[in-house]
């Protein structure tokens, strides 16, 4: 039973990585945008995904969306879509953040090399650019996955079958707290084989 | 034939007027020493010929074709096309630090499509040999001093075949002993014919290379003539003030 609340947690982080990060990259090309409304706007998105709690929001998207007039009724999601989606957006948030910050850190004489060059602005991007952010932003990205291992366990206040759901009720059931130990370990396992993971990526991008 | 032709230049940055009317014409071959005070706009007006600022108002041809006429710009596209048959050379080097020596000689022609992956290699060992490098291809540029990192710059702007090589400071950031290597490479340019403008503050290296020194002043060419004309006999007070501040540098250096 535990081992198919792994699943789900696992699952959980997985999803929520392969897609808020994408989904960061492009809301920070999009708050860098010159077009003003579209960079506020971005910029507002993330301000409040960051500013508000990742449990509101899960309520909010699984509970909440449902009452909306009008549209409410085509919003219903299951629970388990429902989370992914509210994880994937809230992390989208903050990795966007950090990548502006990854970004701003870029010499700008490496756009202007790139330019005398004749390389387009897509080359310097994919080429030039992201490789160096990379390196600046790998231990932040390291530091926000370390940080989703822990917040997927909130997936289960709005019922998911998760780690933290089983291990809560095997606690309750067998009056036991074992269980809470057995979690414990997990997460901790987890946590530092991303710490190793990363530790190694960083390693490969010194330069 | 003029390699280089600015003709009354303006360029502003908000009420600050940088370029005050610059006209310069570089012919094939020629090469020509920019010396002038700090904030005088010698960086600007390298910076204009490759498209890095926009100036306000003139005309800049390279090669006979116009980037900017009468302050009005061609499309986008050309003024690329039109700038990337100059090279330069920055003060920073800008090397990519994330690639080794030889991938940021290729990278450029390789993306661009001028040169095939191989024929790239190849060019990039010819030029690394030709500027002393030849067994840096492997290195990072972290591993490189600043007079390495400075004659690989050098290298990456040629695999371009320019036709004009902009020189913005080339040595300034360098420890007095290593500005000697970039500049023995420069002089190797030279004798290859190449066309140059150098801003430098090594007046000794500007009346041994130049064909012609230039004294910019305020936003405007102040003064334009033979090495000897401008630097052994200079013709102005500012002039000789401003050459006054290097022989009491270097003597202090
Ligand atoms: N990007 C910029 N924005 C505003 N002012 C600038 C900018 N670049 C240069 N300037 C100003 O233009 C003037 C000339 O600068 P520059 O061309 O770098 O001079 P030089 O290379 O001769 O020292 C200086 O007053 C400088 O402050
Ligand atoms: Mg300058």
């Amino acid at each position: 039973m535990l081992l198919k609340g792994i699943g789900f947690t696992l699952a959980l982080f997985a999803i929520t990585i392969v897609t808020s990060i994408p989904l960061g990259l492009g809301l920070t090309f999009l708050a860098n945008s010159r077009i003003k409304p579209v960079s506020l706007l971005t910029r507002a998105y993330v301000l409040v995904m960051r500013g508000t709690p990742l449990m509101l929001q899960l309520f909010f998207f699984y509970f909440g969306l449902p009452f909306l007039p009008y549209v409410g009724k085509y919003l219903i999601m299951d629970r388990f879509p429902a989370a992914c989606l509210t994880f994937a957006l809230n992390y989208a948030a903050y990795f966007c953040e950090i990548f502006r910050g990854g970004l701003m850190s870029i010499d700008k004489g490496q756009y202007e090399a790139a330019r005398v060059l004749g390389l387009s602005s897509f080359q310097t991007t994919f080429r030039i650019v992201l490789p160096q952010m990379v390196k600046v932003v790998l231990p932040a990205v390291a530091n926000e996955a370390i940080t989703l291992v822990k917040d997927t366990a909130l997936a289960s206040a709005i019922g998911i079958s998760d780690l933290m759901h089983y291990t809560r009720s095997l606690v309750n059931s067998r009056a036991e707290v074992t269980p809470f130990f057995f979690a414990a370990v997990f997460y901790l396992l987890f946590t530092v084989l991303l710490t190793r993971l990363f530790s190694r990526l960083e390693e490969k991008f010194k330069f | 034939m003029e390699m280089l032709k600015l003709i009354n230049v303006t360029k502003s940055f908000g009420t600050n007027e940088v370029l005050r009317g610059v006209s310069l014409s570089v012919r094939r071959g020629e090469i020509v020493a920019v010396i002038g005070p700090s904030g005088s706009g010698k960086s600007t007006m390298l910076r204009a010929c490759v498209g890095l600022e926009r100036v306000s108002g003139g005309t800049i041809e390279l090669a006979g074709r116009a980037l900017v006429r009468d302050g009005v710009y061609v499309r986008d596209r050309e003024a690329r096309d039109i700038c990337s048959r100059t090279g330069m050379v920055f003060q920073h080097f800008n090397l990519f630090p994330h690639m080794n020596v030889r991938d940021n000689l290729c990278l450029a022609p390789v993306l661009r499509g001028l040169l095939d992956k191989k024929a790239a290699a190849e060019r990039a060992a010819e030029l690394l040999y030709k500027v002393g490098l030849a067994d840096k291809a492997d290195a990072m540029p972290s591993e490189l001093s600043g007079g390495q990192k400075q004659r690989v710059a050098i290298a990456r702007a040629l695999m371009l075949s320019p036709d004009i090589m902009l020189f913005d400071e080339p040595t300034s950031a360098l420890d007095p002993e290593l500005t000697g290597e970039v500049l023995t490479v420069m002089r190797g340019l030279a004798a290859d014919n190449m066309t140059m403008v150098i801003v430098t503050h090594e007046i000794a290296f500007a009346r041994d290379i130049a064909d012609r020194v230039v004294f910019m002043d305020g936003g405007v060419i102040a003064l334009s003539g033979t090495p000897a004309e401008i630097l052994e006999d200079p013709p102005t007070e500012r002039l000789r003030a401003f050459l006054r501040t290097f022989s009491r540098s270097a003597q202090s250096a």
